[in-house]
């Protein structure tokens, strides 16, 4: 156990340091100046230049360079944005979980729709109910996110107005960003009616949700289907049933895990498409997320905010990874032991 | 009356716009209390009938059969309910590979306790009925020769040599007191030490709890010295049929001659370093299946007749499907 934890500790970590070695390489590889693409601060005078040149070792070897940038990224100084001047941790701060929470509700749609469907599927394999939910999941699966976000709008937001066009929440609510989640925050909120600041939290978030998470549903659906599909033909589900075992007893005692097992890896891969769905539906539903706020930075031109979103986004999708990789290393048993030899 | 009786069964799968025939009009019966060998070669369709039986034959198989009647109730009418009630009580099964069929993320001990039928377990609260449980589950262990059964109850089935495995399945099929256990080739890719002690633990099961027991196997050494009685398979039809030691000295179809001459130790004027003797050419492909008697081409007294099949004759309960037996010398 403790030799699992610290393997995927040093994987974890080597990724992070390749990640920062690539970061801190986009500060001379984007245009413009060294200095500003690193600090975000742009000098005034020579005399300023040369004590910030000297503060962040620009004058000392790239590798004196690097580790600078890397305790300073520990330290929490992230550098300013070009753009508005702020601290970067701040605005990352803000944008982040906004878009943590938007993915995370995707993400439940899909584990808690995109499943049971898929297993049900799977058990109904080849049947008419079968046929209909994979048209329907292919069908899903092969929109592109940006159209099937603006239908949503055209038609929930235009035609039937139930849903607001944009944003989180509406400006009527008074709401500090203690922990940067909306739902959250709300309850933390004093002096507003909680009640119609959920309805209205709610509102906002069901069209973002559904457009981010309908895709990953889809295919959280395909691949559930396709596992169960493998398992339910597997010879132990045959001496199962060849011993009398009951259906009922068969799928909670053997398919239910067994076809999980395979479907932990994939949903690990499905997160780097999740966030960046997230990332496309958070520009056109004006969310303040890390995906509209990035999009911000590429137009403007804020090199030191790219660099940092960059590294914060990937951060995030690599400890998720790694999460649901070490997860499934934990539960699934037939990998425990013996790893390089047999008996 | 046979316990288990089947009457013609023929199963066939459509590939494409041709229907090929895997088992062609195949009889099979088992006595209370004996053990029957059904021996093949492999591809003849040896394990298609043991899923035939236990009703897991994959969905593309077509099957029908005169008969299929297990103590006189016929199981090919029956409920999916009562099917399951039978195989559950009645008739267990040791599949071929114990490796693949085990479930892999579950221990050992889950995968016997559930095959425990409740009403073998005493008991009113959940943990009187885990604990009986799990001292029935240690005492099958015990019988089938597992002398650990801490370590071993709680392994997961790849940590466990296949020899264990294959105890293990016998211990399954053993939990629920069947009738008749159907052991669908056990001791297969096993070295002779365990497969005797395998052969040994089932002839003792035959004996002392008058267990019938089906023996599928293609190891005619094995299954000679145990078995009461013997169907001969090839190619998915029924070659002979009858006691063990009428078939041993007189066999009647020139397959089972054939086979039998090809083991040594049932020849003992067989002079050293003489070469064994063999059919010609190889089982056909289940795409290329010659008609009327399988066998046709590569027998060595086949005729004009042997194009269309045979129909089954009797010598009391020795039954064979050939036109021309061997005992018919002057043909």
């Amino acid at each position: 156990m403790i030799q699992i934890l610290s393997r995927y500790g040093v994987l974890f970590i080597l990724t992070l340091l390749v990640l920062t070695a690539m970061s801190f390489s986009l500060v001379y590889l984007f245009p413009g100046d060294v200095l500003e693409n690193l600090t975000g601060i742009v000098p005034q005078n020579e005399i300023q230049r040369e004590a910030l040149m000297r503060q962040f070792r620009l004058d000392q070897p790239y590798i004196v360079q690097f580790f600078y940038y890397l305790s300073s990224l520990l330290q929490g100084d992230w550098g300013y944005s070009l753009a508005s001047g702020l601290p970067l941790r701040e605005e990352i701060g803000i944008a982040m979980p906004a878009t943590i929470e938007l993915s995370a509700y995707a993400m439940l749609m899909a584990l808690f729709v995109g499943i049971p469907l898929g297993y049900y599927a799977g058990l109904k394999s080849y049947s008419t109910t079968d046929h209909t939910i994979n048209a329907l999941s292919i069908t899903t699966y092969s929109f592109p996110v940006f159209w099937l976000a603006l239908i949503l709008i055209l038609f929930f937001s235009l035609h039937l107005d139930i849903a607001p066009l944009s944003g989180r929440i509406s400006l009527l609510f008074d709401i500090k960003p203690v922990t940067g989640f909306v739902l959250i925050d709300i309850m933390l909120a004093e002096g507003i009616d909680h009640g119609l600041a959920y309805r209205d939290a709610i509102s906002h978030l069901a069209l973002p949700t559904v457009a981010i998470g309908a895709i990953t549903t889809a295919s959280m659906v395909r691949i559930t289907r396709r596992s169960v599909i493998d398992v339910i033909h597997r010879p132990y589900i045959v001496a199962a049933r060849s011993r009398g075992v009951s259906e009922w007893q068969i799928f909670f005692r053997h398919v239910l895990r067994n076809a999980l097992l395979p479907i932990l890896p994939l949903m690990a891969i499905q997160i780097t498409t999740l966030i960046t769905n997230a990332m496309i539906v958070e520009t056109l539903f004006s969310w303040p997320g890390i995906g509209s706020w990035l999009i911000q930075a590429i137009y403007q031109r804020d090199f030191p905010a790219l660099r940092v979103g960059m590294l914060a986004v990937s951060t995030l999708v690599i400890t998720l990874t790694i999460m649901v990789d070490l997860f499934n290393r934990i539960i699934d048993p037939s990998r425990e032991k013996y790893e390089r030899a047999t008996v | 009356m046979p316990m288990l009786d089947i009457k013609n069964l023929t199963l066939e799968m459509v590939d494409g716009d041709t229907t090929i025939k895997a088992l062609d009009k195949v009889n099979l019966t088992v006595n209370t209390g004996e053990i029957r060998a059904l021996v093949g070669e492999s591809g003849s369709g040896k394990s298609l009938i043991v899923s035939a039986i236990c009703g897991a034959l994959p969905s593309q198989w077509r099957m029908t059969a005169d008969r299929m009647s297990w103590n006189g109730e016929n199981l090919l009418s029956m409920s999916k309910y009562q099917r399951r009630e039978v195989m559950r009580r009645d008739i267990a099964v040791v599949f071929q590979n114990p490796q693949t069929s085990l479930d892999p993320s579950a221990t050992l001990g889950e995968q016997l306790e559930e095959s425990i039928p409740d009403e073998f377990v005493e008991g009113y609260w959940f943990w009187q009925r885990a604990q009986h449980r799990k001292r029935i589950a240690i005492s099958t262990v015990h019988k089938v020769g597992i002398k650990q059964h801490k370590h071993y109850l709680n392994a997961y089935p790849h940590q466990i040599p296949s020899d264990i495995g294959q105890k293990f399945m016998i211990a399954m099929a053993l939990v629920s007191q069947p009738k008749l256990l159907i052991a669908d080739d056990p001791t297969r890719g096993m070295e002779p030490t365990t497969k005797t002690q395998i052969l040994k633990l089932f002839t003792r099961l035959n004996q002392t709890r008058s267990l019938s027991i089906l023996f599928v196997s293609h190891d005619l050494l094995a299954i000679a010295s145990m078995s009461h009685s013997m169907t001969v398979l090839y190619a998915g039809q029924t070659v002979e049929s009858g006691k063990m030691k009428h078939i041993k000295k007189r066999p009647l179809h020139p397959y089972t001659k054939a086979l039998l001459d090809s083991a040594p130790s049932f020849r003992k004027d067989l002079p050293p370093k003489s070469q064994l003797p063999t059919l010609g050419g190889s089982i056909p492909t289940l795409q290329h299946l010659p008609i009327g008697c399988r066998l046709g081409p590569r027998c060595p007294r086949a005729q004009r007749a042997c194009v269309s099949r045979p129909a089954v004759r009797y010598i009391h309960d020795h039954t064979y499907n050939c036109h021309f037996p061997l005992h018919m010398e002057k043909l």
